[in-house]
């Protein structure tokens, strides 16, 4: 130690010697990049042809004594050097360009570093790639940008926030989202309120040396989201201007749209409960029973006939020829669904000068979606201001505030839902009421026609008495296109979020740095129901609102040092964060309206429930510390831990996390030299990282509900059963391995392997539900994710004027759940825990793996479902006897049986029989990613990106709603496939017959609909036009693009409607607003 | 070395902010929920907080998803009456809109398939009151305390009823028929996390018993403040069904007494022929001796019992989903019976629909305002008379039995004198007629024909499915199947009953 000290004091002293022999004149100035204006530390500036020089600071700051006439010579590696011959001023900056992309800066966990020195995987989404997409946040936008980045877009709803995977599925029962981190400051605010306009760079971090730095939240990756800086060599601005549309190009599921083939299929219904249930003339009980109650009500009977058998030929179960329609019935899609404008205006100005710079923008953006009544409307401001206030010290602020209005008409969880009725509604149930003489009624408070509600629109204290009753069979008293009309649903928030940072330059080599960061947001949810119509006239209008109210503070010191010994370089910091979230919210419900114009509180005069309201918070507590060094530019080595507290745990709040890296750039040692291969990176890292987010804030203590008074106005408290004071810190354990590569000038490309170990899992342990606690949350079970992400670009043309890259990146990603949790009565692990059913776990199985009965076609002799029965066959008999019924899953019986067992199947029409087990197909696809296409030619530019998947199944359930009788005859719309069920003894197919249910479960969950998850999208296309700058001379516009681009445009699945990429496991779920379809015109101007 | 000082200070002054407090990293709720020690401090300020936990087992009978699903027909004791009641087929879906009970539970395919949730549903409802009893009884000294204080032994004494109560329930629901040997439900008397194996029908019954017995002790001097609590007299009526239930004639005489107790003390009077037509909505009716009144503050809404039953209120008996009385038995009600006119008749939609037994008062189709203000019965002091006829025809005492039996049918018909001619077996099916009659969606004529080994009417023709069919007290689909989570997760139990 002594040792090394009197080496730096001498090293010191050299300088200080050599500045005394100090020559006429000093020059100062920054040395930056040239691409963001910011500053560079660590470049050399020498004066050519000595060997005095410098190297500059954390500020990029140098000064040097020189002669006038004197050449500087500013380098840095990796980017061009430059010349400036010292006249008479005093002041020089410089700006470096980068000589290729390797040497880009990549900013990466509480520091920056560069591509090429990187020790783990970060993968930089580049702002152009962001920008060329019309997403009001920047979570859509990563999709197929990063090998084994997944993103789910849930929902087309406009704002909507996409839910994003990084390497696989990282816990069964906790947190699988990554932890997004906004300049430097871990985010917990609405991704919304940050205008992908003002982003500069965002970087994916996705293996332990990448984001072991933020221990406590890595563990499912890293999101770091830059946003953009001013510049100390130009003041520009820029203004984007986009205007497009909004509408639904991936098509819905192919239903029935003809009234006269829907109702035959109902009066086949009919005729099969007929048949089923024995009656005695099938074809007679259809016709009587088609208008009725439980059938189509007569109010309903859109045709000029009197009955069932005067509308349908029994012979072809379709409607007679010649019968006429009464009225022509207008469908919900038609009625609901429009394409929509969608306008974004965004400008933006920076500017500065070498000590000072800053960044201001504004932007503007009205999306409608394509359902009636859905939209964001957002104002977005930002600005952020750097300045050296004095030599030693570096003031920062960044300061983002978002307005933003949402819309979400006409999508209730329930059967009150424009998606439900667009697919479901059968097309001889009119949007609009028709009276007793089937004329369109008028409206009086809202003008045209009245909507038809089913039986609250007519009879007895309706608003039209002296129409005939009728209850629609399918989601009476609802009509959407009302709700989406005339209620409304939307939420008001205000956004603000800022980091401020200070730098305090205590010497040369070390620093002290701060940053406090807050995001805070004020939002008022309401969900307004008018008085006149649909759910709400039974109160006489209602109100529902919500007030939340969320703060996170984020405060963090840190000392950074940093120093180069020859061909060593060595940058250490230490670090402490303190983090904490809190959330107020205020729920209100009303009721009897004075005015409905005004959707507030006051207007309405009942109160029937109280007012609720409370306040929830977590904090969070990091110390930690990073080692990065280097030898020769050619052996890199990180090394980093962190302990983090965190106050969801009521005992062991505290857990460490560590990581260690390492890189060997081999194309920088000799043997390479002249290799086609231009670079070669090798890179392996481990660590671990922690999460603590799957949990709810209060695990650790059992807790009481406090409940609605009682009779005497008393206390009521229920037991919560629930908590779990051991519960502490889900951990993940990393490894990887990986290459980078360039090959000659047309090949980039990099390959990871990893294997991801979640340990201590949150998991929602089974408990035996008669111990009256149903679910635990305990630290148990092991999970693996591993795969191999590659990403390769290829430059396949580069000459002249005309420039073709392809990009192709992918992930293979296995899951496994290599342990399950004990179970308290054997100590022992639990064999199969089905909770998550259709999924079943257990040692093996990925997370995603089917544990469901088996679907066996359809009979053909009378129509009937078939599954399959496993049974122990103990005397071999071929045939399953009285006794040899397993009873249980296949999995269980296996874990229990106490018999050699020798298992066998045989067919059965009984569901309950049918035996659950694992099918052998998993949600999770062999490989997935995108490619894309892009290409300049003289001013033109093209960029194309398709993502893909292979190799994965899901249930259809949407798909199994539609070929499902189950509700009634005329309880919903079919699917177009319902033309192949069995119609009579002797038919094959795989369609069961049309019974009204009276025989069951054909649609229950089987294999019936596992459907591949297979698909080819295109997500996004560009064509760009940038007006030559010989044209621009006299404007005084240093820019104009223009650009015309396409989001969502084509789906290719196993069948349409189907879109297996709205949810995690690629499962479908009712109401999906499906993904919108964006076609933009832009002009990007910049003076 | 000045500028240094500076640089210094200024570190400093920002790192002062690095001294976080212990506190930081200890955060507790502050919302609609409370944890132990917060409750410990409180409860020395305000002895009123007590209170609150017995409230809370009896609240877990009103509920929504007590059952453990979201479900719309998962709202607390109540939904079970109503799911019993379709399986008696004496409640028949008659339209279904909605889909609610169709295939599971009229369609009677939950109970021969234990993967359906409505199993689970029964099974966690019961089991979660006899958790929440078991704490209870544990901060009270045990199941075998005897504390001295007087609101103690009656908390003790209505927690160890609740216990009781929610066994007895479920060796109905679960346990296809009455067998002391048959080892049917894991029997908890504490509260553990960790699961046990089955208890044979015998053990549950000695611990149901002994437990009642115990509460009829412990509430002698409880003086109740509202009627949703376990008093005395709702202690011994559900011991007179438990007793009931073992159809041991031997033991009847004790029915009859308990029933006579109850009847002699309740204060309670047989519903008058006015009365059974007024709304079976509040508590206050002189007719009900357990139940729930449900306020505003409560916040029932469309998942509740009213939700699913009442024409009268938000719900889906208004929006599509028809419950009507089983067209055969309607008829076998005598025109001249009050009862009779409880039920709608008229073609479409509402067709035997229960629109003048209950209803919100309010009277307005779909209901006047989005709250249920509607009262929930659990117990009625008709019942205790009609137990008490049975009781006594089992002995052989058919006159008394009659004379019971008309202390209930002279305020619903002119004339009972019809009763005079009905002996024997014929007695009994008339008191097992007039249990469906007069208990109709109460949700105890389940009871009925399990205990008198029973099959249920043949299904009506307003019934949408199994019409014409009848089902015997013992067969598989009478009775529900122990949820696969339970046998899964419970390496115990791996056989249904």
């Amino acid at each position: 130690m002594k040792l090394k000290l009197t080496w730096l004091l001498t090293l010191f002293m050299a300088f200080v010697m050599q500045f005394s022999f100090a020559q006429e004149k000093t020059v100062t100035g920054t040395v930056t990049t040239a691409d963001d204006g910011l500053p560079l530390p660590g470049a050399s500036v020498i004066v050519k042809n000595t060997s005095r020089g410098q190297q500059t600071d954390f500020d990029g700051k140098y000064s040097i004594q020189v002669n006038q006439g004197d050449v500087l010579v500013i380098s840095y590696v990796g980017m061009q050097s430059t010349e400036v011959t010292v006249g008479a001023s005093n002041t020089y900056d410089v700006a470096l360009t980068f000589d290729n992309t390797l040497d880009e800066v990549v900013v990466v966990g509480y520091g920056t570093t560069t591509k090429k020195a990187f020790a783990g995987t970060a993968t930089v989404v580049k702002a152009e790639d962001i920008e060329t997409k019309n997403f009001s946040n920047v979570s859509q936008s990563l999709a197929g940008e990063a090998a084994g980045v997944t993103v789910i877009n849930t929902s087309g709803q406009p704002g909507t926030t996409s839910t994003v995977r990084i390497r696989g599925f990282g816990s069964i029962n906790g947190n699988r989202a990554p932890l997004y981190v906004i300049d430097g400051v871990p985010f917990s605010g609405s991704l919304n309120s940050i205008n992908p306009a003002d982003i500069k760079s965002t970087t994916i971090l996705k293996d332990a040396t990448a984001t072991a730095i933020y221990g406590s939240r890595g563990a499912n990756g890293v999101v770091l989201i830059t946003t953009k800086g001013g510049s100390s060599s130009e003041s520009y601005v820029e203004l984007d201007l986009r205007t497009g549309i909004n509408s639904q190009l991936i098509p819905r599921y192919d239903v029935i749209s003809s009234p006269e083939e829907s109702i035959g299929f109902v009066w086949e219904g009919l005729l099969g409960r007929g048949r089923a249930t024995g009656v005695a003339d099938p074809v007679a009980f259809a016709n009587a029973n088609l208008f009725t109650d439980s059938a189509v009500p007569v109010g309903y009977n859109m045709w000029n006939v009197a009955d069932g058998g005067e509308l349908i030929d029994p012979l072809t179960r379709s409607v007679r020829s010649g019968v006429t329609r009464r009225y022509t019935p207008q469908r919900y899609q038609d009625v609901a669904f429009n394409a929509a404008f969608r306008t974004e205006a965004n400008l933006r100005m920076g500017g500065g000068n070498a000590d000072s710079r800053y960044f201001v923008s504004f932007g503007f953006l009205d999306d409608k979606g394509y359902a009636l009544n859905t939209g964001y409307k957002r104002y977005t401001t930002r600005i952020n201001v750097n300045s050296n206030v004095k030599e030693w010290l570096t003031l920062g602020a960044n300061l983002g505030y978002a307005y933003s209005q949402s819309q979400n008409n006409g999508q209730t969880v329930g059967s009150e839902n424009v998606f439900e009725f667009a697919d479901k509604m059968q097309p001889f149930f009119p949007v609009y009421l028709r009276d007793d003489n089937y004329q369109l009624v008028a409206d009086p408070i809202f003008g045209g026609n009245q909507l038809d509600y089913g039986s609250a629109s007519v009879g007895a204290g309706s608003p039209n008495p002296t129409i005939t009753t009728r209850a629609r069979p399918n989601a009476n008293l609802l009509n959407p296109i009302g709700t989406a009309l005339f209620d409304d649903v939307g939420t008001d928030r205000h956004e603000l979020n800022g980091s401020f940072s200070g730098k305090v330059k205590i010497t040369d080599k070390l620093a002290f740095e701060t940053t406090f960061g807050a995001q805070y947001s004020n939002s008022i949810t309401k969900s307004v129901s008018n008085p006149f119509y649909g759910t709400g006239r039974n109160d006489e209008g209602n109100i529902n609102q919500n007030n939340t109210e969320r703060l996170t503070t984020n405060f963090l010191q840190l000392l950074r040092y940093r120093n180069d010994f020859g061909d060593h370089s060595l940058e250490a910091l230490v670090a402490h964060e303190g983090n904490k979230f809190e959330s107020n919210f205020v729920s209100t419900f009303k009721t009897k309206v004075v005015n409905p114009e005004i959707d507030e509180l006051n207007q309405y005069i009942l109160q029937p429930q109280p007012t609720g309201g409370g306040r929830s918070a977590r904090t969070l507590e990091s110390y930690f510390g990073q080692i990065n060094y280097d030898f020769n530019d050619t052996y890199y080595l990180t090394v980093s831990g962190r302990r983090d507290g965190s106050s969801k745990f009521a005992r062991d709040k505290y857990e460490t996390f560590y990581s260690i890296g390492a890189a060997w750039i081999i194309s920088n040692e000799n043997f390479m030299s002249d290799s086609f291969i231009n670079f070669l990176k090798l890179k392996a890292s481990y660590g671990t990282t922690g999460d603590e987010a799957g949990v709810a804030f209060y695990t650790g203590v059992d807790s009481f509900t406090i409940g609605a008074p009682d009779p005497d106005g008393g206390f009521v408290f229920t037991d919560n059963p629930a908590a779990n004071p051991i519960l502490t810190w889900e951990t993940a354990v990393q490894y990887q391995a990986g290459i980078e590569f360039s090959l000659g000038t047309w090949l980039d490309g990099s390959v990871d392997y990893f294997i991801k170990d979640t340990e201590n899992l949150f998991f929602t342990r089974q408990n035996p539900p008669s111990t009256g606690v149903a679910t635990l949350t305990i630290n148990e079970g092991v999970l693996r994710n591993n795969g191999l992400e590659f990403d390769f670009t290829g430059h396949i043309i580069n000459k002249g004027d005309f420039k073709l890259d392809l990009s192709v990146n992918g992930a293979l990603i296995d899951n496994e759940i290599q342990e399950m949790y004990i179970s308290p009565q054997t100590g022992e692990q639990t064999v199969l825990d089905t909770r998550n059913s259709p999924y079943g776990y257990s040692v093996g199985s990925s997370i995603f793996d089917f544990y469901i009965r088996e679907w066996a076609g359809v009979d053909p002799a009378d129509g009937a479902p078939m599954w399959y029965e496993y049974y122990d066959d103990q005397n071999a008999n071929g045939v399953l006897d009285t006794g040899e019924e397993l009873n249980v899953g296949l999995t269980d019986y296996l874990a229990t049986t106490t018999n050699d067992p020798n298992i066998q199947r045989t067919i059965t029409k009984t569901y309950a029989n049918a035996t659950e087990k694992y099918v052998g197909k998993s949600s999770i696809p062999d490989v997935s990613g995108a490619f894309r296409l892009s290409a300049k030619y003289k001013n033109w530019n093209l960029s194309t990106q398709f993502t893909y998947q292979i190799g994965g199944y899901a249930l259809d359930n949407q798909y199994g709603e539609l070929m499902s009788d189950r509700f009634g005859a005329a309880g919903n719309n079919y699917h177009s496939d319902i033309r192949a069920r069995w119609q009579q003894p002797g038919d094959i197919t795989n369609v069961p017959a049309l019974t009204d249910n009276a025989i069951v479960n054909g649609t229950s969950l089987s294999t019936r609909f596992l459907t591949k998850t297979d698909f080819l999208a295109l997500n996004n296309i560009l064509i760009g036009y940038t007006v030559p700058s010989k044209f621009l001379d006299k404007t005084g516009l240093d820019l104009i693009n223009l650009y015309v681009s396409g989001d969502n445009l084509m789906l290719t699945s196993a069948r349409e409607g189907f879109n297996p990429r709205t949810s995690e496991s690629g499962a479908t779920g009712r109401r999906l607003y499906a993904p919108l379809s964006t076609f933009t015109l832009g002009l990007k101007l910049k003076f | 070395m000045k500028k240094n000082v500076i640089k210094l200070m200024f570190s400093g002054l920002l790192l002062t902010f690095l001294g976080c407090s212990d506190e930081f990293i200890n955060e507790l709720p502050e919302s609609g929920f409370q944890n132990v020690d917060q409750f410990g401090e409180i409860a020395e300020s305000n002895p009123e907080i007590l209170t609150g936990f017995i409230s809370g087992v009896y609240a877990n009978m009103y509920l929504t998803g007590t059952g453990g699903t979201g479900g719309h027909d998962d709202f607390g004791h109540k939904a079970y009456d109503l799911f019993a009641d379709f399986i008696t087929s004496d409640v028949a879906l008659s339209v279904s809109t909605y889909g609610w009970y169709r295939a599971s539970i009229t369609e009677l395919q939950c109970t021969e398939d234990f993967t359906f949730t409505d199993n689970y549903q029964v099974w966690r409802h019961y089991y979660r009151i006899i958790r929440s009893a078991n704490l209870l009884i544990a901060t009270l000294g045990g199941d075998e305390a005897d504390p001295d204080n007087d609101s103690n032994r009656g908390t003790l004494g209505q927690a160890l009823a609740m216990r009781a109560h929610s066994y007895w329930y479920l060796t109905q629901y679960m346990a296809n028929d009455y067998d002391p040997a048959a080892e049917i439900l894991p029997l908890y008397r504490t509260a553990s996390p960790i699961g046990v194996g089955k208890s044979t029908t015998a053990e549950i019954f000695e611990l149901i018993e002994s437990d009642l017995n115990r509460a009829i002790v412990l509430l002698e001097d409880f003086n109740r403040s509202n009627k949703s609590q376990v008093n005395k007299e709702v202690a011994q009526g559900i011991l007179a069904y438990v007793i009931a239930s073992t159809r041991d004639v031997s033991r009847m005489p004790e029915v009859v007494a308990l029933c006579n107790s109850v009847i002699a003390n309740s204060g309670a009077s047989v519903m008058t022929a006015a009365e059974v037509t007024a709304g079976f909505n509040t508590v206050t009716s002189p007719g009900w001796i357990w139940g729930f009144d449900i306020q505003n503050e409560t916040g029932l809404r469309l998942i509740s019992w009213w939700g699913q039953m009442d024409a009268f209120s938000y719900s889906y008996a208004w929006a599509g989903d028809a419950k009507s009385i089983d067209q055969n038995l309607y008829d076998a009600i005598p025109a001249n019976d009050a009862r009779k006119a409880q039920f709608f008749t008229g073609t479409g939609y509402y067709n035997l629909m229960p629109l003048f037994k209950f209803y919100d008062s309010s009277r307005i189709i779909g209901g006047p305002s989005g709250n249920v203000v509607s009262d929930y019965v659990y117990m009625r002091i008709a019942e205790m008379h009609i137990l008490k006829a049975e009781a006594m025809a089992k002995m052989g005492q058919d006159g008394p039995a009659r004379t019971a039996l008309a202390q209930v049918l002279s305020q619903r018909l002119p004339d009972t004198s019809y009763l005079n001619g009905l002996s024997g077996t014929a007695l009994l099916d008339e008191i097992h007629l007039q249990t469906r009659i007069e208990f109709w969606g109460e949700g105890k004529t389940y009871f009925s024909i399990k205990r008198n080994q029973r099959s249920t009417g043949a299904r009506g023709s307003n019934h949408l499915s199994l019409v014409g069919q009848t089902i015997a007290h013992d067969e598989e689909r009478f009775t529900f199947e122990i949820p696969d989570l339970e046998i899964q997760s419970n390496v115990l139990i791996n056989t249904q009953n």
